[in-house]
């Protein structure tokens, strides 16, 4: 019982709680299921490309390039749907096809090239918008098959059909992560990436690996976002990349790598989904509410680093007294 | 030590190798698509020098740049096609160039770009009136013509200023559509505008709540204008917010042409068309999906491409010499009412969608 | 002598080669619209605004961290000053009221840098979490005080700062000359700058050999958000103007920038020069490129390739150089963490 407290998404989950009730006791819309599926559609994409992120982070890596990645998967998609009418499986592979793609010419820069991953995807996330941007001038794609806006509106034993697809790629990412070689490589790469290749990690292919699983991730999200959305502005995913770090990282990952989970990951986006959601329905005005996010960021990255480092000393007052 | 120089000679090559390629290879691909301004800054730019040496007023083709809040919605790449057609019916070279997103801050630097380009006239609908003042300043005191179209700016730093409807006129034709609607003046409201400093839009909802004030004064409206930054996704979000947040909301009134569609998929996904009353600002090929299933009630804008076609018919005009007075005929347009001032023009009334 | 400058600057002179090159490619493009004092003016006006928050960036990157919320801190502090220069006070006493306004927003900014450092030095939250949230913030508390709109209604003579000139150098270009060399002393040539660089190249190392890393760390957050507020001062002259995101384009540039001058992004290297080279290089790129009508989104697709491309360079060039000492001495073979 004892271990199952000292875990990191215990205290978040701790937290959400917490902060579920007050917000209800404000406004109790807040727990009604419509509302809490709501949340969840609502952030489906976030949370996917959330995942995405998560072995990035986890190998000491960052992605700055998800939010152009998803805008053009999500151009591309919506031109081939708009165009050649396809299905939606060649739908979603194609866009993360192309996702993909732009995580090897990321894996590549950042492996080969030894750019640090910061600088790569910055220049990345550059090239890429600005390729979307001058191929539609900014237009939105609208017009898309009356076939797909019925399959964004399916329901499974009432969940969106889009949190069935944000469960199987966290079961996936959970899997890899957990039981693939390549999967414990992340961690290794996270914790020591000299060690890990002394004990026999190919460090390059498990980088390129991770930044091409991160943009096919994007490009899944992008499927989900038109799914909801039922348009396509490419204008639209600018500045998300750091939504989305903010949530895996409150959810338990950090910057410096080695650690980091699936569940800590949705814990981290419900968190932030949570807390803006809540505050809309407390009638919190608008400009509180960035504020508020914000302090609460900054305060859960500090509680975090302040609870390592209380266990780090008292580690080290056992050795001494020992 | 040799090798260092060597080193760094090599250095050198390759990066210098790498901006010249980058910029040949995307200048090549770049002229072809954006055939309006870069070929035609090429001519221009010889035809510019021509006439500055010959003094020949008579041939030269006037440079009016059309700059929108920002490019990439239905409701500016309308206006900028109307704007083209002007350009080619009228004779003049127009570069219709704007920013991606509603910032201010890049309108005003490419206001100075264009001020170097040597242009004859900016027509600028800017994000925020107040940050494009220095720059239009450098504007005129360079002989530039300065003009502001679809959103105001402080009318003693323009030449003219191209309204397409009178603001008061909207903005109480939107809230009598609103009650039309509802059925009843009294009830709850709520209201999603664009960008929280667009002169127009504040104008319409200041005007409109005014006016409501003391025509209907049991309409109430619940919380202050949330902004969606032209997003339709953002006003989506924020409507569905709103409806679970209010749940005795009667209208929803969306402001920015993305505003009213987004609002409409929230009330769509929730099934409350028959509960709550949409009325908005939204192009007519967009609104048509919507109307069809009572999502939105009613869309309410103007002709789009008349309004960039009118713009630069109006550059041209003054450019040319000519007065504006009320009631005159504009070249390949029709009749424009002109204020007292001289200075506003009306294009005309606004257009409701309904189904 | 000569022979040490350039072994030891051969990075900033390979940049300086590079503007060069890139001002000549540039008029080469538009020859009778890029040479004039109107472009050059036009320049001049618009690299300081951009080059302070570089130079800010610099700093905290410097120190192996990274400073997210710099151009939220120059936008705050905009405000500050924009809501004391709109107000009665400076109408009527208007030149009081400017330094008054000035003060103000100095004093906020150097709160926020503060509160940044605090977290980073003395928390020790990795810094770009830290100034992640903080950005949001900060934005949060400007949008409170601006409620979203714009602040305006400064007395005519502020505009001077940012739209006048002084024997013909726009007034922003001197203040942003007369930052760089103060951050050049400050950083390179002063003993808190020696700090600086050694806590970024290795923090445990400086802290063990006695030097107070956490309040160095403090005084850089403090020093990149002062700049920042200056940049903000110069934004809100030349737009006439206070709102939130005005400049929020420039964080990832200002990143862009400063790697491209040849700061390390992990920390312990980086000078001055490097990155106002770098800054100019971006900004006559950028202004060139619009010149001769080139799409905008073209114009960013360049700079990004541009970054990637310098860095590959970098990197290529670093293996050439290791394998050629490696050749050279087989034994000795320096390579210090901080390169």
């Amino acid at each position: 019982m004892r271990y199952l407290f000292k875990k990191k998404e215990f205290g978040i989950l701790a937290v959400i709680i917490l902060m579920s009730v007050v917000l209800t006791m404000l406004n109790n819309v807040f727990i009604r299921p419509d509302n809490l599926i709501d949340v969840a559609k609502g952030n489906v994409v976030l949370c996917i490309m959330a995942l995405g992120m998560l072995p990035v982070l986890i190998s000491g890596g960052i992605d700055l390039s998800v939010s152009s990645t998803i805008a053009m998967c999500a151009v591309v998609g919506g031109k081939l749907l708009v165009n050649n009418g396809s299905n939606l499986f060649m739908m979603i592979a194609v866009c993360m096809l192309s996702g993909a793609g732009i995580g090897l010419f990321n894996g590549i820069v950042i492996a080969k090239m030894k750019i640090p991953p910061i600088v790569a995807t910055l220049g990345t996330m550059s090239i890429v918008l600005g390729a979307v941007l001058f191929y539609t001038n900014g237009d939105w794609i609208t017009n898309l098959p009356k076939w797909f806006g019925e399959f964004g509106m399916i329901k499974v034993l009432g969940l969106p059909v889009q949190v069935l697809f944000l469960i199987a790629a966290g079961a996936i990412t959970w899997f890899l992560l957990k039981f693939t070689l390549i999967g414990r490589g992340v961690y290794a790469i996270g914790g020591n990436a000299v060690s890990a290749q002394r004990v026999g990690y190919n460090i390059e292919k498990i980088q390129i690996c991770i930044y091409v699983y991160s943009g096919a991730m994007a490009g899944l999200a992008s499927v989900m976002h038109t799914s909801i959305v039922q348009q396509v502005d490419p204008n639209t995913f600018t500045g998300m990349e750091l939504n989305v770090i903010v949530a895996v990282v409150i959810g338990g990952a950090s910057t410096m790598g080695g650690v980091g989970t699936v569940l800590g990951t949705y814990l981290g986006v419900a968190l932030m989904a949570i807390l803006k959601n809540g505050l809309v329905l407390a009638k919190v005005p608008t400009f509180w509410q960035k504020i508020v996010m914000g302090s609460i960021i900054v305060f859960a990255v500090s509680f975090d680093v302040i609870n390592r480092k209380r266990e780090q000393a008292k580690l080290e007052r056992v050795d001494v007294e020992e | 030590m040799e090798t260092k120089t060597m080193l760094n000679a090599r250095k050198i090559l390759a990066a210098v190798l790498v901006i010249a390629l980058t910029i040949a290879l995307t200048a090549c691909t770049g002229g072809g698509k954006s055939a309006d301004s870069s070929s035609g800054e090429k001519s221009s730019g010889t035809a510019q020098t021509e006439a500055l040496s010959t003094a020949d007023d008579t041939k030269k083709t006037y440079k009016i740049a059309v700059m929108p809040k920002l490019v990439g919605i239905p409701y500016f790449t309308q206006t900028g096609e109307g704007a083209k057609r002007a350009g080619e019916d009228l004779g003049v070279e127009v570069i219709y160039t704007g920013p991606t997103k509603a910032d201010a801050a890049e309108q005003v630097k490419m206001i100075e770009d264009l001020i170097n380009q040597g242009v004859d006239a900016i027509c600028i609908a800017p994000n925020d009136p107040n940050a494009v003042i220095p720059a239009l300043k450098k504007a005129r005191e360079k002989g530039i013509l300065v003009l502001d179209w679809d959103t105001p700016v402080d009318i003693n730093e323009v030449d003219a200023s191209v309204h397409q409807i009178d603001d008061k006129a909207l903005g109480e034709h939107i809230f009598d559509k609103l009650v039309e609607e509802m059925g009843t003046d009294s009830g709850d409201y709520a209201i999603i505008t664009g960008g929280l400093s667009a002169a127009n839009l504040n104008a319409w909802i200041d005007y409109g709540t005014e006016y409501a004030k003391e025509k209907y004064p049991n309409l109430n409206l619940v919380t202050d204008k949330i902004p969606s930054d032209e997003q339709q996704q953002e006003a989506y979000s924020k409507a569905l917010d709103l409806v679970k947040t209010y749940p005795d909301l009667k209208g929803i009134i969306g402001y920015s042409t993305p505003a009213p569609l987004g609002i409409a998929q929230a009330i769509r996904e929730k099934g409350l068309q028959d509960e709550i009353v949409v009325v908005g600002t939204a192009v007519k090929e967009d609104c048509r999906e919507f109307l069809e299933d009572g999502a939105l009630d009613v869309g309410c804008l103007w002709n789009t491409e008349d309004l960039g076609y009118l713009t630069v018919s109006v550059a041209k005009a003054l450019l040319d010499g000519e007065t504006l007075t009320n009631g005159m005929e504009m070249e390949g347009f029709g009749t424009i009412e002109v204020k007292e001032d001289g200075k506003t023009i009306i294009m005309g009334p606004p257009e409701d969608y309904m189904k | 002598m000569l022979k040490k400058m350039k072994a030891k600057h051969a990075n900033e002179l390979i940049l300086l080669v590079i503007l060069v090159f890139v001002i000549i490619l540039m008029g080469m493009l538009s020859p009778t619209r890029f040479f004039t004092w109107g472009n050059l003016a036009t320049i001049a006006f618009q690299m300081p605004e951009f080059g302070l928050l570089a130079i800010g960036m610099m700093a905290v990157i410097i120190t192996g961290g990274i400073n997210l919320s710099i151009t939220q801190v120059a936008t705050l502090s905009g405000i500050a000053s924009a809501f004391l220069l709109s107000g009665d006070f400076a109408a009527q006493n208007p030149v009081l009221g400017i330094i008054v306004s000035i003060a103000v927003g100095l004093i906020v900014s150097v709160f926020t840098g503060l509160f940044n450092g605090f977290f980073v030095a003395y928390v020790g939250v990795a810094a770009m979490l830290v100034t992640l949230g903080s950005m949001t913030l900060f934005e949060g508390i400007g949008l409170n005080m601006t409620k979203g709109g714009s602040i305006a209604g400064f007395p005519s003579a502020f505009s001077f700062i940012g739209n006048e000139s002084i024997l013909g150098i726009p007034v922003p270009m001197l203040i942003y000359l007369m930052m760089i060399v103060i951050s050049y002393f400050m950083l390179e040539r002063s003993n808190w700058g020696v700090k600086v660089y050694l806590t970024g190249c290795n923090e445990v190392a400086t802290r063990f050999s006695g030097i107070n890393t956490k309040r160095t760390l403090l005084k850089v957050y403090v020093f990149s958000s002062v700049l920042a507020s200056i940049a903000g001062l110069v934004l809100i002259s030349r737009y006439n103007s206070a709102k939130v995101d005005y400049g929020s384009s420039y964080m990832m540039q200002s990143v862009a920038a400063v790697v491209l001058g040849g700061t390390s992004i992990n920390g312990g290297y980086g000078t001055v020069a490097g990155t106002v080279i770098a800054v100019a290089i971006i900004q006559v790129v950028s202004t060139g490129l619009n010149l001769f009508g080139l799409n905008r989104y073209l114009i960013d697709i360049i700079i990004g390739v541009v970054l990637i491309g310098v860095l590959a360079i970098r990197f290529f060039n670093k293996k050439w150089e290791t394998a050629q000492l490696l050749k050279i001495s087989q034994s000795d073979t320096k390579q210090s963490q901080c390169r």
